[in-house]
């Protein structure tokens, strides 16, 4: 059996896990802006977002990124198999994310806003030095939920013939004829979480509100 | 600032319920439009999706979903109610089985819980292997897709995967009764089995009941995972037509149109159940996000 594959798949899966984390992280909290912001239109766009890519399912968007975008003719739109993982699994979770940090600015208490609103901070400077870092610490439990369930998707990305742990696993268990390997994938597996959910726990005795 | 210019009727139409709703639908179907537009999809490549045939072989994928999502949610439960019955129990060799068994299920990728029960098992079908070209009417095609292996190992995966979230599910949903309905069950004379069944259970169901259709939603959204293994559903049925007529782009776009339509109706419903129920409060189940 073949070790470095899997070794090499785990690397696979970590950097697509931290891309596409970074990449929901930003446009989730974009997204949840829109939906509090001040104006309807931009409000509804948001909602949209959170809507469209809640109710489909992520092989749908990843085949669209994969299958379907080359043939746009556009070629800032002909992306390698990697970058359509990237994107397709961190626009998705982003939905997510900014469901998650809208509840976070939910939670932050009116008078908080209030006063800074009339101490004649803009919006956007509301949300960027009051708003934004309460509702990032209130919001670090399910963001941390959210980290794992991206890991396990990231899985998914094998589909659009990324190199990643279950591909490689799934690539073994075909020349061996043993699906068992998958077994031993799905550990790893296990085993990646583990820390993540360790340095969750971490974080959050350090920084996070309770709600 | 517009909004202190405008007149209070003008505000007051645009805030009508009606209105507001008009204006959405308004919004969404623009919405659909503009999505054709900016990724350059051509009408000629959506022609042929809207043929008898295609929409015939599609209806059959999208009734294969749903039909597997509602075997998987409803064989799920009996397993459900025993494993959250289970880790709730005092004694540790009933309990730490059930830990186990809930927390390993759900930290694999449901993808690799579908390979392998696909590849290890690989006589769960009762009908021999249903082929694209299969003749038959239009029941006999749905059944042969949902019971050929590729519909039966989904229907499997799916199973295990969501009784293991919907045990966590239950048990929050016990853990948010009071303490005292069971400790009056059990002085007034009631069997431990008594209590579970006749005071314990039937509330924390209701207040479940729209967490429920929430993994309703993920499961019909995970049945696409099927069409790696070759069951004919939704999604796998769209690869099919758009490998034969080369329109990739506009099919994914209609399968994931359709996939809304039917994820977004249940979350309508969803809202209705948690307005008319007791649910458990959000925060016991936060920790259970599964996208």
């Amino acid at each position: 059996m073949d070790w470095s594959l899997i070794g090499q798949g785990v690397i696979v899966t970590l950097e697509l896990t931290a891309l596409s984390a970074v990449l929901s992280l930003v446009v989730g909290i974009v997204v949840a802006v829109l939906r509090i912001a001040p104006n309807a239109a931009l409000q509804w766009i948001g909602g949209i977002y959170t809507e469209f890519f809640r109710n489909i399912p992520l092989l749908v968007v990843l085949f669209f990124f994969y299958y379907a975008l080359p043939n746009t003719g556009i070629a800032l739109l002909r992306l390698s198999a990697f970058s359509c993982a990237v994107w397709g699994l961190g626009l998705y979770t982003a939905a997510y994310v900014a469901e998650v940090i809208r509840a976070g600015f939910n939670a932050v208490s009116k008078g908080n806003t209030e006063a800074a609103r009339s101490l004649g901070l803009s919006f956007l400077q509301t949300i960027r030095y009051v708003q934004l870092p309460q509702a990032l610490r209130s919001a670090i439990p399910p963001l941390g939920t959210l980290l794992i369930a991206l890991l396990k998707n990231t899985s998914l990305a094998s589909t659009i013939t990324v190199a990643d742990l279950f591909f490689q696993a799934d690539f073994i268990g075909n020349r061996t004829f043993n699906p068992d390997i998958l077994l031993i994938a799905g550990a790893v597996y296990v085993a990646l979480t583990l820390p993540i959910a360790g340095a969750i726990n971490l974080v959050e005795r350090r920084w996070a509100i309770k709600r | 600032m517009t909004q202190q210019n405008q007149t209070a009727p003008a505000r007051a139409i645009i805030q009508h319920p009606a209105v507001k709703w008009l204006l959405q639908a308004l919004g969404a179907a623009a919405f659909i439009l503009l999505v054709p537009l900016v990724f350059k999809m051509q009408w000629a490549n959506f022609k042929p999706l809207f043929t008898a045939t295609s929409l015939r072989f599609l209806s059959l994928g999208m009734l294969a979903t749903i039909v597997v999502s509602i075997e998987a949610i409803i064989l799920s439960l009996p397993l459900a109610t025993l494993l959250a019955l289970g880790r709730i129990s005092p004694i540790k060799w009933i309990s730490w089985p059930c830990i186990a068994f809930i927390e390993v299920l759900r930290s694999l990728p449901l993808l690799l819980l579908i390979f392998y029960i696909n590849l290890r098992f690989p006589g769960l079908t009762i009908f021999a292997d249903v082929s694209v070209g299969s003749k038959g009417s239009f029941i006999e095609l749905l059944i042969t897709s949902i019971l050929s292996q590729g519909g039966m190992a989904t229907m499997v995966a799916l199973t295990f995967y969501t009784a293991a979230v919907n045990a966590e599910l239950l048990r929050s949903g016990i853990l948010s009764l009071e303490r005292g309905q069971a400790e009056a069950a059990r002085s007034l004379g009631l069997s431990y089995r008594q209590t579970m069944q006749h005071v314990i259970l039937p509330q924390a169901y209701r207040r479940i009941l729209a967490p429920l259709i929430a993994q309703f939603t993920i499961l019909v959204k995970d049945t696409s995972l099927g069409a790696i293994i070759g069951f004919l559903e939704l999604l796998k049925r769209g690869q099919i037509l758009y490998q034969r007529d080369f329109n990739p782009m506009e099919t994914l776009y209609v399968i994931a149109l359709i996939y809304f339509v039917i994820n977004y109706c249940l979350g309508l419903t969803q809202k209705l159940v948690a307005r008319r129920q007791p649910t458990v409060p959000k925060t016991l189940t936060d920790n259970l996000a599964d996208i």
